[in-house]
């Protein structure tokens, strides 16, 4: 069972998502219309680990942009000038890119894998998330978690409550 | 921010999404318009040309490169304010990005595909285009990473895939919001654009810090690219091309027709879409500003080019100047001058720097400016080459010209699809400029 909570103003639905965690309640999801760093520090959400895929994906591109430069070099020899087969600056132009370009496909990576999007099963949800509202919602409540959410929610002025049976 | 005061957290969303939902006969006689523009002035001459061989264009000996690579130069420079200006603002966190970043991005990834289009009709045999990437091939070849046009595969392939993913992510909430907001058909689309997007706390966490990193990585690279599209004339010997300026001339000149793009795009999106309420003086005063302070530098790097020249005292050099600033095409090159160095400055008066209707204006003689220079560039160096055996002559063919002229009709197009598929302002962005709903308000 989901409790969901509506809220018109921020403070509230801030306030509600303290006392929440205060009684300690982990499972909550913070809906809004629009980033809040307040609702991330209430989850103590601090350093995101997309930042480990942007290195990781940078380094490898790196790697991977020289290693195919200076191999089709080494694999298709065009002798120019007397000049070395490797060469570095037009190798590193390539090196550069190939970084950039493995760096922000890891950086999409990593945002799907830490956000856990795409969702592939419906999740507790209200439309007005995305306009106007702020919304909490206390995943897997059971038995009397469930009254003690709701009256959580409703002293801090929700405009409205919802029970919503989860998906499994 | 806003001139006709501060909008609801829902005004915004019903804005936005009307002009996405609500589609009148005037857009689609437009839409029919630059469809059937870019058929008739840049596909039929293209397939034309394919039939009787790239002879059908004005490039010749002594001129191989014509209007096909200015044209890929100027569309390459219109994509660079969008994406760069856009993600330098983010990392700034400057506010008066939020309302015109969307589209700006946009202006980017379409340019880029004009580009590339371009690409595809100067090579001739377009069926062998898959040659220029490392992919296995019939002929067992693999390109030669030295050729600064293999920068230029590389660099562009990159800008394209980053500036997608970098328009893509930064709209994932607003295709939830499509998505609550429609029915049937569109509704089933925008849920899997969003990826099911519910706007939690570590949604919203993970969005900042993925896209934030996109810049990071974005900012570099749009530098690098046209960078490298200068490459393709600086590490030639040509005179008049080879210039170690040409990297942070291109640079430059790509931002300042990109930011006047902008300003033409942003006319056009608050007259046609209504987004007076969300483009306002603020966004037209910060551009005018920019664009004063780009026009200054552009000017500047033509002086020491000019200079640079003059002073080597090289008579193939000195010879390539003459016929750039007294030659055949010199109307061309004072126009540009006139056009990019001496109207920018108009906007120095804060009462045409707040003028939409003069704004426009110059922006629009900026790029005509700008797409002059770039003709400049590639019909004034190659026809003068050292010796006079060498010297030759270059203007476009009708083919030329059509397809210039269709190009346009392509952006066009690419952008009327756009509105309507992606909001063309970001809801999100835009709520974070309002003051937070709060009771005590």
């Amino acid at each position: 069972m989901a409790v969901i909570g509506a809220f018109a103003y921020e403070e509230d639905f801030l306030a509600a998502a303290e006392n929440l965690k205060a009684s300690g309640f982990d499972n909550i999801s913070l809906l809004s219309p629009l980033p809040l760093e307040e609702a991330q520090e209430v989850l103590g959400l601090g350093k995101s680990p997309v930042r480990r895929f942007s290195l990781a994906g940078a380094i490898l591109g790196g790697i991977c942009g020289f290693a195919m430069a200076a191999g089709t070099a080494l694999v298709f020899i065009l002798p120019t000038g007397g000049r070395t087969i490797i060469t570095l600056p037009p190798f590193l132009v390539i090196t550069y890119e190939m970084t950039i370009l493995f760096g922000v496909l890891f950086t999409l990576l990593g945002f799907h894998f830490v956000s856990g999007l795409p969702a592939w099963r419906d999740k507790p949800y209200l439309p007005s998330a995305n306009i106007d509202h702020f919304v909490v919602v206390v995943e897997g409540a059971a038995g009397e978690q469930v009254a003690r959410a709701e009256a959580i929610i409703r002293d801090a002025g929700a405009d409205e409550i919802r029970h919503v049976e989860e998906d499994q | 921010m806003f001139d006709h005061g501060q909008p609801s957290y829902a005004e915004v969303n019903k804005d936005v999404l009307a002009t996405m939902l609500e589609t009148g006969p005037k857009y689609w006689i437009l839409l029919g318009t630059t469809m059937g523009v870019a058929g008739i002035c840049f596909f039929m001459p293209w397939f034309y040309q394919l039939i009787v061989g790239v002879g059908a264009a004005g490039m010749n000996r002594n001129a191989v490169w014509g209007t096909y690579l200015s044209n890929f130069i100027f569309w390459i420079g219109l994509s660079h304010s969008g994406t760069l200006l856009s993600a330098v603002l983010h990392i700034t966190n400057s506010p008066w990005r939020k309302a015109i970043y969307r589209s700006a991005e946009a202006m980017t990834l379409f340019s880029l595909m004009t580009a590339a289009l371009f690409v595809m009709v100067h090579v001739g045999r377009v069926w062998f285009v898959h040659w220029s990437f490392p992919i296995p091939n019939q002929m067992g070849l693999w390109p030669n990473f030295r050729s600064p046009l293999m920068f230029d595969v590389m660099a562009i392939t990159t800008y394209l895939t980053a500036s997608s993913i970098f328009i893509y992510m930064g709209s994932v909430p607003d295709f939830a919001a499509v998505r609550d907001a429609s029915t049937g058909l569109r509704r089933r689309l925008y849920t899997i654009f969003s990826f099911g997007w519910r706007g939690t706390a570590r949604e919203w966490h993970t969005l900042g810090w993925a896209y934030t990193f996109f810049a990071v990585f974005v900012v570099p690279l749009a530098v690098s690219v046209h960078s490298i599209v200068s490459w393709d004339f600086a590490l030639s010997i040509v005179p008049g091309l080879h210039h170690t300026i040409f990297a942070p001339y291109f640079v430059c000149g790509a931002i300042y027709s990109g930011t006047a793009g902008i300003v033409t795009v942003m006319y056009c999106l608050r007259k046609f879409l209504h987004f007076e309420k969300y483009i306002g003086q603020v966004h037209l005063d910060s551009l005018g500003k920019l664009l004063i302070a780009l026009s200054l530098i552009w000017s500047y790097i033509n002086i020491l080019e000019l200079f640079s020249s003059w002073y080597g005292g090289t008579s193939f050099e000195l010879e390539a100047l003459k016929f750039r600033l007294i030659g055949f095409y010199a109307p061309l090159y004072w126009e540009m001058i006139l056009f990019c160095a001496f109207v920018p400055l108009l906007m120095l008066s804060k009462k045409i720097r707040w003028s939409w209707n003069k704004m426009l204006v110059i922006s629009i003689l900026i790029n005509i400016g700008m797409l002059t220079e770039r003709f400049i560039i590639v019909a004034t160096s190659q026809p003068r080459k050292f010796l006079p055996d060498a010297f030759g002559f270059y203007f476009p063919s009708w083919i030329e010209i059509s397809i210039t002229i269709g190009s346009f009709a392509i952006f066009a197009t690419l952008f009327l699809i756009f509105i309507k598929w992606v909001p063309s302002i970001s809801i999100y962005e835009v709520k974070e400029t309002l003051k937070p709903l709060r009771r005590d308000a």
